[in-house]
């Protein structure tokens, strides 16, 4: 802490910061290191090794605004899982982490002025919005894309990529508005073929068969900077007992849709992909309700539009387009001395479809958290199961987390996976691993 | 005859005035009286928790916390500050006045961002890592009418100050379940109707802990503990609040009582 004191004093002595702090009543700031070991069981290698730094600065005006930002540096040993074995090109100008070497990459996390005019609050600049009730997996918490560089395995908060937004909130009666902006063409970070979490299950990448060549075209990106925003509307209010919201989404899809081009080359059969950003609609809604021990709570999403693998890839360049639905029920259970059980069920339908695709109109994924708090909630340990059940693939997720000191928590975990090898989480059975880390808050 | 005068001589000069010579309220009375003391509308206060585990291990929380009624219907939230681990976290809780009626209650988790709907915990689990259950937390400084049958057993003092011992047995076994504890006794200033020590006993008769009400001094005119002690003599672990910048008159604001304001947190 006291070296982020000493560079803030070093950017008020070059006089950089001096604007801001002769406005401001009071400022915090913080810093969080943490660092990760993960062991690969099936490679016996390291898998991942890593260390962030995050340092966040926040003044506070007289006039109850204030001003945040924060930074991620993070440095990662382990090849296949360096910031360039993730696709760069997902990121808009303005929001790619700079590339300090092979290894660390720099970003700009949060970026943002904050306050009320009148009754209505305005957020403008980086941050992270956050829709949606479901755990573990995403419905409507779409609105940031997010990196898929550990696949789902990193926590939410760091893997979701914070947008350029225009966010105003206000109350009318009994409802709170939010009406969101974002100019920022910035999509998921997948990770390049041959990285350690590279998508191989044909229901995320097209599979060419043996012995046809595949070439991957840079992305066509959305290039206007007005026209090609996102909006985004959601109103929320609680109503005898039920949080309940609506929400809805005019955007440019996270994943891209990968349309195929069969060529010959010579004699040789090619496959050229070309990625494509489209627009969707989605309409949404949410809620949750507790009664006695239970909470009742799901969410729902209907896309308008949604691209698929198709089989064929000689028909609509190997792309199936269909509305999409997709909802998650859930059940939470709080039981005695800390214990929480949390199940849900989520399904995913495509809803008319002309060709087949590489995966099945309806998909079902059951979830199941067990956790329990001890030693006066600074232990906790907890096991999360995903499983699919059209491929009978998932993942097992045991984690034990100490809060070894007010300043630092320890973990110990593992991230087991099954099943089948063409499902979203069996594709990744040979990166089980058990991981150790810490974080150290200041 | 003569033995009985001197009782009575000796009655009159060691209880010379007040409930003391007489009388002493019931139990019931004790609770009415402790349940209408001022509480204030509105308040808000800073609140330091440490909890010290047996081997002396300190963890400390820094909050803002605020409480304000509507009518029969406590609102509380308290945001947490720090330390930077935990900053951001917040909580929020609608305690209805009717029995059937659950709390509603929400949790912010800063790592998750967002406001997580929780049960209506069971009164007598543990208040995020302390040693207060959700019920004493719920009842700050009044007591449960409809939970105990009461009665008063004598009197006492507790840190120098004279008290009624009221004895508080849970109406049904079901009830002690929920709440953890077989028996309850508490030490009240009939001053200010303020209890000032809480005992507790475990379902099996053990004596479970020990609450202290201390630094009682008047604020605006409402009469407020600024330091609220708690032992578990089974554990050794310890909890303390200390209460700072208590404000009554503040005028706490309605919309700090919601989903957004979880979101957001709370700045000075």
């Amino acid at each position: 802490m006291t070296v982020l004191k000493t560079m803030v004093a070093m950017l008020l002595r070059l006089g950089l910061l001096w604007p801001v702090v002769t406005w401001a009543v009071d400022m915090d700031t913080s810093l969080v290191m943490t660092g990760q070991w993960a062991f690969g069981t099936d490679s016996g290698s390291t898998q991942t090794m890593n260390g962030t730094l995050q340092p966040e600065i926040g003044f506070s005006f007289a006039d109850g605004w204030r001003f945040n930002t924060s930074l991620r540096l993070r440095s990662e040993a382990s090849d296949g899982m360096q910031p360039g074995d993730t696709e760069r090109d997902a990121y808009s100008p303005y929001s790619k982490p700079a590339l300090l070497h092979k290894t660390t990459e720099l970003a700009l996390r949060e970026f943002f002025l904050q306050g009320q005019i009148g009754d209505t609050l305005l957020t403008i600049g980086k941050q992270q919005v956050v829709w949606g009730k479901a755990d573990g997996l995403k419905v409507l918490d779409i609105v940031d894309p997010q990196s898929f560089r550990e696949f789902i395995l990193e926590e939410f908060d760091d893997s979701r990529i914070p947008l350029w937004t225009l966010n105003i909130e206000r109350q009318i009666g009994n409802w709170d508005w939010q009406l969101l902006w974002i100019p920022d063409p910035t999509f998921h970070a997948i990770p390049k073929q041959g990285a350690t979490y590279a998508f191989t299950s044909p229901e995320l990448v097209p599979v060419a068969p043996p012995g046809v060549a595949v070439s991957l075209e840079n992305p066509k990106r959305p290039e206007r900077p007005f026209r090609d925003s996102d909006v985004g509307l959601r109103v929320a209010t609680f109503w005898r007992g039920w949080d309940i919201t609506f929400n809805y989404l005019y955007q440019y899809d996270n994943l891209p849709v990968l349309r195929q081009r069969l060529t010959l080359t010579g004699r040789e059969p090619a496959v050229t992909i070309t990625p494509e950003y489209e627009r969707t609609h989605v309409l949404g809604t949410t809620f949750s309700t507790a009664v006695g021990d239970w909470v009742i709570r799901g969410e729902m999403g209907y896309f308008s539009r949604k691209f698929f693998i198709g089989m064929d890839p000689t028909r609509h360049h190997g792309v199936v387009k269909s509305p999409h639905l997709h909802y998650v029920l859930g059940l939470d259970w709080n039981g005695p001395s800390n214990l929480l059980f949390s199940g849900q069920l989520i399904q995913s339908w495509m809803l008319k479809h002309t060709t087949r695709s590489t995966r099945d109109r309806l998909d079902t994924t059951l979830t199941l958290l067990m956790r329990r708090l001890f030693l006066y909630d600074t232990l906790t340990a907890e096991v999360l199961i995903i499983a699919n059940l059209n491929h009978g693939d998932g993942i097992v997720r045991p984690k034990l987390r100490y809060q070894w000191l007010d300043h630092l928590d320890i973990w110990l975990g593992a991230d087991l996976f099954f099943g089948d090898r063409d499902g979203v989480f069996g594709q990744f059975g040979n990166n089980d691993r058990v991981l150790a880390g810490f974080e150290s808050a200041f | 005859m003569n033995t009985l005068l001197a009782l009575l001589a000796a009655t009159f000069f060691i209880f010379p005035d007040g409930a003391s010579g007489t009388e002493l309220p019931s139990g019931d009375e004790i609770a009415r009286r402790i349940n209408e003391r001022d509480e204030g509308l509105a308040v808000s206060r800073q609140v330091t928790m440490e909890m010290t585990e047996a081997s002396g291990k300190t963890r400390i929380r820094e909050t803002q916390g605020f409480r304000k009624y509507y009518g029969k219907e406590k609102r509380t939230m308290i945001f947490y500050q720090s330390p930077r681990s935990i900053r951001g976290t917040a909580f929020l809780t609608y305690d209805y006045p009717e029995p059937e009626h659950d709390d509603d209650q929400w949790l912010y988790l800063p790592a998750l961002r967002k406001v997580r709907r929780i049960s209506a915990a069971d009164r007598g689990d543990y208040f995020l890592g302390t040693d207060f259950t959700y019920e004493d937390i719920k009842l700050e400084t009044r007591v449960s009418l409809k939970d105990y049958h009461r009665n008063t057993v004598g009197e006492s003092e507790a840190d120098g100050v004279h008290c009624l011992l009221l004895e508080n047995l849970p109406v049904s076994q079901e009830i002690a379940e929920e709440l953890g504890y077989s028996k309850v006794l508490q030490c009240v200033d009939d001053r200010i109707w303020m209890v000032r020590r809480a005992q507790m006993w475990d379902l099996k008769g053990q004596p479970l802990k020990t609450i202290h009400f201390r630094d009682i001094r008047q604020v605006q005119g409402i009469w407020t503990p600024h330091l609220i002690e708690v032992v578990n003599h089974k554990t050794g672990h310890r909890t303390r609040f200390r209460f700072a910048n208590v404000d009554y008159q503040a005028g706490v604001e309605d919309r700090i009582f919601t989903q957004n304001a979880l979101k957001r947190g709370w700045r000075r």
